[in-house]
């Protein structure tokens, strides 16, 4: 096996540049298979981490139902309980509690339907990115409970400025009364994303409890994972432990189904990356092979008449197909690590730019896993001997007194 | 039929051999009946076209016959399975073609063991085997040199000590001395027909070169794939 395995190397480096071209072409194939992997894992990290941290978190807690219509009176069943379960969570690092109402924003100027968030400022500054999109004055420096913070788009449609009042229109629980309230503008926040610039309001949570006439009740807990994977579990137990006494919780990918949908589509969008590489694969090693060995027939008539046997021949050619897909392989892993480690670093600008309803805020960074350099050059190496069996037959069916006759 | 595989080496019983070329029947080989005996320097000679290859590629299992049949030291031939005839002619067969014999990656040393190699031959064994023949085939000090480092006439030497390497009972030829210049081609004929006396291989030549037919001392005439004389010369 030996002599066949060095015969098969040293027959690789006899066209050298036919060689190089087969090796290259495979190679760019398999290095554009790792950037588009890395690439689409470095858009999910981004567009999961734009997406949870921003406000959403990367799991809730709510009422049953409440997400469907929004219902005041829908507070979390158990508070204390779920509160006290989700402090002994090893798997949870952060929650804060949040209230959640449809309302009105009044300024002199004009008038504007928003959600307004009833907050902790402690608390919330973990869970989401409010106190970082900041532009003009403070988070709730000012413990007053008359603060509020609105966005930026908010802010010049109402046409008010910071230290600008303005009025909060909420219907209470259970009555359905209106309750007004009159704020002052302690912050304004820009994130980027017109829906959040617009139409959230930021209050204090006992404020908002008060105007909303739940006591102490909540409406969502935000949660933050010690890993965000646990965000996308959905098979974890702690969806189905906290998911009772009236209460639901979700992951992430229940809360933006369109992400998760955009990842699959990327998923498919690397398989048919890899169908088409496999493909160019598949035909370069077959028109490399056939040429190779067209022009050594009377080489192969003379191995088959000296004894070599038909078996031998087939292991010849397989050989000479794993020698080229090693020398692809080594091309492509190179070259692969290069162009994504060199994007890794510089980061490419997809800032601004909106995606499944996620806008990318951060430089987007392709990942590098291992499964990239393992996987993948494993699958390469086994589709070429996959598709190096026709050849081989071929070679090991030829009758050597016909071969020997052509070639003279 | 009966064979006597310690006198007669090749026996060829009615052996015909009819190609389709392009739809159209082409009769190669028409019947022919001839035994090569152990210890021959016999020649196949005759015109292009006279089925001396085909005849030659028969005999060592290269190609099968339309009907008849080859023994070959007293085994049939036809009975064979593709992986036993492979088996066969490694262990019983030595080749010669007119060129390309080598295989161009493969060293001088490399190319004379392959075939030992095969056989699963061990390497010391193999190694002083290709130092001997070099040595009696005055090819010393050529070991590690390439096959393109050769010229016409040190490559058909070598290719000649591959094929006596394993000792075959027999060495077939195919126009061997076909492109070598003429000094060299007599050189390598009478270094086989020295071969032949000192240790009694069988060599059969398909050729139409004159020298082979002056050292030959069977000549056996094929015309239209016909046997048209069998002449043995002292």
């Amino acid at each position: 096996m030996r002599t066949f395995m060095k015969l098969a190397w040293r027959n690789l480096f006899r066209n050298k540049r036919r060689t190089l071209i087969a090796g290259t072409a495979i190679g760019i194939g398999l290095a554009a298979l790792i950037f588009v992997d890395a690439l689409i894992l470095g858009m999910e990290e981004n567009m999961v981490q734009s997406a949870t941290s921003s406000f959403l978190g990367e799991g809730q807690i709510h009422r049953d139902g409440f997400r469907d219509t929004q219902e005041v009176e829908k507070t979390i069943n158990d508070l204390e309980g779920t509160v006290a379960g989700l402090e002994q969570e090893e798997i949870v690092k952060r929650f804060t509690l949040r209230t959640l109402s449809f309302g009105i924003i009044t300024s002199p100027a004009n008038i504007n339907s928003i959600t307004l968030v009833g907050v902790n400022p402690e608390t919330e500054k973990w869970l989401s990115e409010i106190d970082d999109a900041i532009r003009e004055g403070s988070y709730f420096e000012e413990h007053t409970g008359q603060a509020i913070v609105i966005g930026s788009e908010l802010a010049e449609i109402l046409e008010v400025e910071l230290g600008d009042r303005i009025v909060i229109t909420v219907a209470r629980a259970e009555s359905g009364d209106l309750s007004q309230e009159m704020f002052r503008i302690s912050g304004i926040y820009s994130f980027g994303i017109r829906e959040m610039d617009t139409g959230l309001a930021f209050v204090s949570l006992d404020k908002a409890q008060e105007m909303l006439g739940i006591g102490s009740g909540v409406h969502e807990i935000a949660i933050k994972f010690t890993d965000p994977e646990y965000g996308r579990d959905e098979t974890h137990p702690f969806w189905k432990k906290y998911s009772r006494n009236g209460n639901e919780a979700i992951g992430w990918t229940t809360l933006l189904p369109q992400l998760e949908a955009a990842f699959e589509l990327s998923q498919f969008g690397i398989f048919i990356t890899a169908i088409i590489l496999f493909g160019v694969v598949a035909l370069g090693i077959i028109n490399t092979l056939f040429m190779s060995l067209h022009e050594r027939m009377f080489e192969f008539g003379v191995l088959r008449a000296v004894g070599t046997r038909p078996g031998r021949m087939f292991q010849l050619i397989l050989f000479e197909a794993a020698a080229l897909a090693v020398l692809s392989i080594a091309l492509g892993v190179i070259l692969g690590f290069g162009i994504t480690l060199a994007s890794n670093i510089s980061g490419i600008d997809y800032r601004g730019i909106e995606f499944a309803g996620v806008t990318f805020k951060e430089l987007l960074h392709p990942v590098l896993t291992l499964k990239q350099f393992i996987v993948y050059p494993i699958a390469l190496f086994l589709f070429t001997s996959f598709v190096a069996i026709y050849p081989a037959w071929y070679a090991a069916r030829l009758a050597p007194a016909a071969v020997i006759r052509k070639s003279l | 039929m009966e064979v006597n595989a310690q006198t007669e080496i090749i026996v060829a019983e009615g052996v015909s051999k009819t190609y389709s070329d392009h739809g159209v029947p082409v009769s190669a080989v028409k019947e022919i009946d001839l035994t090569i005996r152990t210890e021959d320097f016999a020649a196949i000679v005759g015109p292009s076209g006279s089925g001396k290859t085909t005849f030659l590629n028969i005999i060592s299992g290269l190609d099968t016959v339309t009907e008849g049949k080859v023994w070959l030291n007293g085994k049939l031939l036809s009975e064979m399975s593709g992986r036993e005839l492979s088996d066969f002619r490694r262990d019983n067969i030595g080749f010669i073609f007119q060129a390309y014999n080598l295989i161009p990656v493969l060293s001088v040393e490399e190319n004379i063991e392959y075939i030992m190699l095969l056989q699963g031959v061990p390497k010391s064994e193999r190694h002083s085997k290709v130092n001997k023949i070099l040595a009696e085939l005055g090819l010393s000090g050529f070991e590690n040199r390439m096959p393109t480092q050769l010229s016409g006439g040190q490559q058909q030497r070598v290719a000649v000590a591959r094929a006596m390497v394993s000792n075959p009972s027999i060495i077939l030829a195919d126009e061997p001395t076909a492109n070598l210049d003429s000094k060299t081609g007599a050189e390598l004929l009478d270094l086989m027909r020295e071969l032949n006396k000192t240790s009694g291989m069988t060599f059969v030549f398909s050729t139409h070169d004159p020298m082979v037919m002056e050292r030959a001392h069977r000549l056996v005439t094929l015309k239209d794939g016909q046997v048209v004389s069998d002449e043995i010369r002292e």
